[in-house]
């Protein structure tokens, strides 16, 4: 028995191995993920800060690229009231420009007292002004008092004048200024201020060049405009779209060192472009605060991950029951040849002692003879009964017989049967009632006789000695024609219902301890539902059970 | 079955509809025929009427042909960079040609040798421009010229032999001489001075004297030396609108400064130009354009030769633009809105003429498309003048509207044959252009309504014009763009900018950008009328709040249409890195900009393939955008 059971296995050490493998795998995942998402965190950390520089410095940008070249637009024509409108717009604009110094220029080939001259070519400032915010306009030189220019003041016009003369010298008239020759020429950036000057046309160019170039007559004074921007990068508005990556953000002087030794503490910095290069952003943030970035963005990506790793357990599941059914049905499998085995024994033993007693007796008298012919012939008929059901369960199950239809009288055709069961069993009290309408029904009698004495039997054998007691009623319900095989056995249980029509399925009882194959009801069923009909059965245990069986009546039309 | 054979007919029946529509509509012409150089043009007949002279395309540049009576056409010069720009005989074996730089700033004069084509430069080495006073009048073998050589700003006037090729100053311009005019013998005797806002008539009865003035007037009022009268020296003709709106026909007392009497004047317009022959010293006609150009006889001989030749030519406009010096042939020119015309030789002893040959041969007249006059009242109630011309075809009502302000105030658009309309009334487009206040010819007062008002009512005029074609159901609302060259260019600018809504795209060729930049391009020479140019259109330094408010370039932020910008790198008037910095700005806010730059052309673009590049864009532009 042991040999046999290792035959079929249920191997829970695999299902306990894979269900390991996975958790583990689970646990892996998770570190995995959370370690990149700390990278990424990190990465974005010293990344991001482009954007938040992007943004910051947009302002700038636009007053670099849109505002400052607007003074080529009007042509030098500015002067001290228009070019204060100007700048104006400009303070309220752009809250980094801190003050503006207007130089009001002329070039000529006149002789000059204040500003440049390479050779005939001169250029100077004619008005110097300093706008400053909320503050009103200071004349700061005129050139109706010469040499009173100061030093600190011409720095800037003299870096402007310088680089414009030298493009003078070397301009190539009958070309396009190139963008190169534009930042070079007209631009001066430092830290903190630009000094732009009006980019003149091409002709004045030429007249210019002309200027420095040619002996010429005193020429007429051609207007130029210098402008110097000076630009506070400290009020630059920081703005900061990654509140979840920075805690601080600042601007701070380009030498700037953090000497918090908070190893808690994170920072990195970008320097600002053009005239801001003198300063850079600061960013710095807790550990602790990245931490709750990092849980934010891992959140996600765990339940994710749990998702998958549940999804997989609920296929273990499927496969471990679809296992567990096998098993079950092996299990049926294995005790039906059991019982099989069980129920030839009986015979064959029977005819081998009977085989055994006439060849071992000299002379069989007549009454032993026939005595041993009746228990062979009853011997075989039960072996041939029991192969009969076998065959005839596997060919119903297969469905490889035909019905052979024919009108029974149902009256006479159970009055036979159960004549039949009274000279077998005459303490068997068998009754039956059919209603007087029902006369001719269309069936295979053998096969409806099959299910009469199998539920017959049943009742018989599950009936204690003293109440072998079965009532027959036959009645038409609408189009169904309904048997009910009503005993007074010993019935069963609600939960053993369910079970047994089942094949192999036998209920754990005394009395079918010998000869019981648990086919019984399973063949009336499979015969049943072949004839297109259906079986249904309650019971109380200890009181007895009811089938009833309603077949299709073709007559009742 | 029947309904099959039913809808089968009604299909035939539609597609024949169709046809018979398709074939109303005007067959699409190629672009390159509308732009191409003129095959022939520029007919001349030399003094002996020997040889009839013509520009033709060589190397894809205009060249000058020479054809003997009933001989081949020869080929003088071999100009492959620039077309020849203007040329005459001088005698019966010389030609003078010109050729112009890109700016137009700069002239060369060329002679050429009839005989041989030996071509001569005729001035010193240098960046001149070059006018020519009594053209193709050689007396003594010499040429009149005001040269600005001696100083870039002023323009003096020098005698040319025409043999020895000698140039000798003739009248050193004190500076502030802005035109001369020379007598039947070559004598200056006539000038305008100018300090930039009055003008001054100048006389002198010989070259020996001195000027004086003989009046002085306002630069809007217009007094313009025609000729002289060969009855007395001291008398003149010209066209003055002294004491009056519009300019009329007058002969001058020079010695006392008053008009004796009145020759010609129009209610409406002004008349703006006179025939003078120097051979008697009479006036044959005086030109006036009300919706096109027409011509007062003032000599019946030449009345009844123009009619002549018009009954000869019926439904063309015909001019004589060539005669031998006896007058024994004639070359006439003939137009009209649907073609450029044709040159014919015409001998008045027989009546007989010869077609000499098309301008354009390749356009067919017939799918072009009729130019009508139209007029309608701004909102302050001023009748503004202008021209419609719709595309061929069934359609009455609900074009798509091409409108073209045209490209210089000073001006005005005439009725006659212009390419660039036909080619987009070809493409479908009705082309509406407008006589905007400002522009001249309609008298004194509507030419300066238009003073300081370029950013203003000039444009409100335009877009009266446009609502005008929407109320009266021509214009498709959602389907108008605007279009033009320099004022006209600046002017689609402004519509952009400031009339939003009103049109779907606009396309700006050399277009103004700002006015800041087009005041400081007023060239050297050009000094004395800066005042004026400060009245027309402003003081920079004045009007600076002003110049910001109307000048496109400071107002990206309001376009909201697809831009065309065309420019070239050379135009003096703007400036290429203030183009640029427009366009950037324009495309940073998501507006749609095709930028064309031709960094060798000036203001307009003079070669071809440029022109049609450009106008090969212009058509996509446009077609893309008014959704055809």
């Amino acid at each position: 028995m042991a040999a046999e059971k290792s035959f079929y296995r249920k191997n829970f050490a695999l299902i306990v191995i894979f269900l390991l493998l996975v958790t583990v795998s689970l646990v892996i995942a998770w570190l995995l993920a959370y370690s990149l998402i700390k990278r990424n965190v990190e990465n974005d950390f010293s990344s991001a800060k482009i954007d938040v520089q992007e943004e910051v410095v947009q302002p700038y940008n636009d007053f670099f690229q849109n505002r400052i070249p607007e003074i080529s637009f009007y042509q030098g024509y500015l002067d001290s009231s228009s070019v204060a409108k100007y700048i104006d717009t400009a303070f309220t604009r752009y809250a980094f420009v801190s003050k503006v110094i207007f130089y009001d220029t002329q070039v000529s080939n006149h002789k000059i007292k204040d500003g440049l001259r390479v050779n005939k070519f001169a250029i100077g400032p004619k008005v110097v002004m300093q706008f400053k915010r909320n503050t009103k306009p200071v004349v700061l030189f005129t050139s109706t008092h010469p040499h009173t220019l100061s030093l600190k003041l011409a720095d800037e016009f003299n870096k402007i004048a310088i680089k414009f003369s030298a493009y003078i010298e070397s301009a190539d008239t009958t070309k396009v200024l190139s963008n190169d020759d534009i930042f070079n020429t007209f631009y001066a950036i430092t830290p903190n201020r630009i000094t732009y000057m009006n980019i003149p046309r091409r002709e004045e160019i030429r007249i210019y060049k002309d200027l420095m170039l040619k002996e010429m007559p005193f020429s007429a004074v051609y207007e130029q405009d210098v402008l110097t921007f000076y630009i506070d990068p400290l009020k630059l508005r920081i703005k900061n779209p990654h509140p979840e990556l920075y805690q601080n953000i600042s601007i701070r002087p380009l030498v700037y060192e953090e000497l918090n030794n908070n190893p808690e503490f994170i920072s990195t910095d970008i320097p600002l472009p053009g005239a801001l290069a003198d300063y850079k952003l600061y960013f710095s943030s807790l550990h602790s605060y990245l931490n709750k970035e990092i849980n934010r963005r891992f959140l996600p990506v765990a339940f994710m991950i749990l998702l998958i790793y549940s999804f997989l357990l609920g296929i273990a599941y499927l496969i471990y029951r679809n296992l567990n059914i096998n098993s079950k049905l092996f299990k049926l499998q294995y005790d039906f040849i059991n019982n099989l085995t069980h129920e030839f024994k009986t015979p064959v033993s029977v005819i081998k002692i009977a085989g055994n007693n006439i060849r071992s007796s000299k002379q069989l008298s007549d009454k032993e003879r026939a005595h041993y012919g009746k228990i062979l012939d009853e011997e075989a008929d039960k072996l041939n009964d029991l192969m009969n059901k076998l065959l005839s369960f596997t060919q119903i199950e297969n469905r490889s017989i035909k019905l052979k239809e024919e009108e029974i009288n149902l009256e006479v055709f159970t009055q036979n049967i159960i004549d039949a069961y009274q000279i077998k069993h005459p303490q068997f009290d068998i009754s039956f009632d059919i209603d007087e309408d029902i006369t001719y029904f269309k069936s295979d009698p053998v096969l409806l006789s099959s299910v009469f004495t199998n539920l017959i039997d049943n009742a018989y054998k599950y009936s204690p000695p003293d109440r072998k007691m079965l009532h027959i009623s036959i009645h038409r319900i609408k189009k169904n024609i309904l048997f009910k095989f009503t005993d007074e056995g010993i019935g069963m249980e609600e939960s053993e219902l369910k079970h047994i029509f089942k094949k192999f399925y036998r209920i754990q009882s005394q009395y079918n301890q010998q000869g019981s194959v648990g086919l019984g009801l399973a063949f009336c069923k499979e015969l049943i539902n072949f004839m297109n009909g259906e079986i249904t059965v309650s019971s109380k245990p200890g009181k007895g059970s009811e089938f009833i069986i309603s077949l299709p009546d073709d007559y009742s039309l | 079955m029947i309904k099959r054979i039913g809808r089968y007919c009604l299909m035939c029946l539609s597609v024949l509809l169709v046809q018979c529509g398709y074939q109303k509509k005007a067959k699409t012409i190629p672009l390159e025929v509308f732009f191409q150089n003129p095959v022939k043009t520029s007919f001349r007949i030399s003094p002996d009427g020997n040889y009839i002279s013509f520009l033709q395309p060589y190397a894809n540049r205009l060249n000058i042909y020479v054809q003997a009576r009933n001989g081949k056409p020869v080929r003088l010069t071999h100009e492959k960079e620039f077309n020849v720009a203007s040329y005459f005989w001088v005698n019966n074996d010389k030609l003078f040609y010109t050729k112009n730089s890109v700016d137009k700033r700069v002239t060369q004069l060329f002679s050429v040798e009839r005989a041989n084509g030996n071509v001569t430069d005729l001035l010193p080495a240098g960046n001149f421009k070059v006018l020519f006073l009594n053209q193709s009048r050689v007396i003594n073998n010499e040429l009149l010229l005001a040269i600005n050589m001696r100083d870039s700003s002023v323009f003096d006037v020098y005698r040319l032999n025409v043999n020895t090729c000698s140039l000798r100053l003739a009248a050193e311009n004190p500076g502030n001489i802005v035109d001369w005019l020379a007598d039947s013998k070559g004598q200056i005797r006539v000038a305008r001075a100018s300090d930039g806002v009055n003008e001054t008539l100048l006389f002198r009865n010989s070259e020996n004297e001195a000027f004086r003035p003989v009046l002085s007037n306002n630069f809007q009022t217009r007094i313009e030396p025609i000729g002289f009268c060969e009855k007395r020296a001291d008398c003149i003709f010209a066209l003055s609108s002294k004491n009056r709106d519009k300019a009329a026909l007058v002969e001058l007392n020079c010695s006392t400064g008053k008009e004796e009497k009145v020759i010609f004047k129009h209610q409406d317009v002004d008349v703006t130009g006179a025939s003078y022959s120097q051979k008697n010293g009479k006036l044959v006609y005086a030109t006036y354009e009300t919706w096109k150009k027409q011509r007062f006889y003032l000599d019946d001989t030449l009345k009844h030769l123009y009619q002549d030749i018009e009954k000869l030519l019926p439904g063309n406009e015909v001019s004589i633009v060539s005669t031998d010096s006896a007058q024994k042939q004639l070359i006439v020119r003939t137009f009209t809105d649907k073609t450029p015309g044709a040159y014919y030789c015409y001998t008045p002893a027989n009546k007989k003429l010869v077609k000499l040959g098309d301008i354009n041969p390749n356009l067919p007249a017939e799918e072009m498309c009729a130019m009508k006059p139209v007029s309608y009242k701004s909102r302050d109630g001023i009748t503004i003048n202008g021209y419609l011309t719709l595309p061929k075809g069934s359609k009455t009502k609900n074009f798509p509207v091409v409108v073209i302000p045209h490209s210089w105030p000073h001006n005005r658009n005439s009725w006659e044959y212009n390419a660039e309309v036909q080619f987009l009334a070809n493409r479908g487009y009705a082309v509406f252009q407008v006589n905007y206040r400002g522009s001249k010819g309609y008298g004194k007062q509507f030419w300066a309504a238009g003073f300081k008002q370029w950013g203003s009512k000039m444009q409100t005029d335009i877009t009266d014009g446009v609502n005008w074609l929407i109320e009266n159901k021509i214009a498709n609302p959602k389907r108008i763009a605007i279009y033009g060259a320099g004022f006209g260019g600046y002017s689609a600018l402004w519509g952009a900018t400031f009339e939003p809504g009103l049109y779907r795209c606009a396309a700006s060729y050399s277009g103004i950008l700002n006015l800041f930049t087009f005041i400081k391009s007023i060239p050297p020479y050009y000094r004395t009328s800066l005042k004026m140019y400060y009245e027309i259109v402003g003081n920079p330094e004045k009007d600076m709040d002003y110049f910001r408010a109307v000048s496109p370039v400071f107002h990206t932020d309001k376009i909201r249409v697809p831009l065309l910008i065309a420019q070239g790198g050379k135009d003096p008037r703007v400036n290429i890195s203030e183009a640029n910095q427009f366009v950037k700005e324009a495309k940073k806010r998501d507006i749609p900009v095709i930028y064309l730059v031709k960094d060798e052309e000036g203001i307009y673009f003079v070669k071809p393939e440029n022109r049609e590049e450009f106008y090969r864009n212009l058509e996509k532009f446009l077609a893309d955008n008014l959704g055809k």
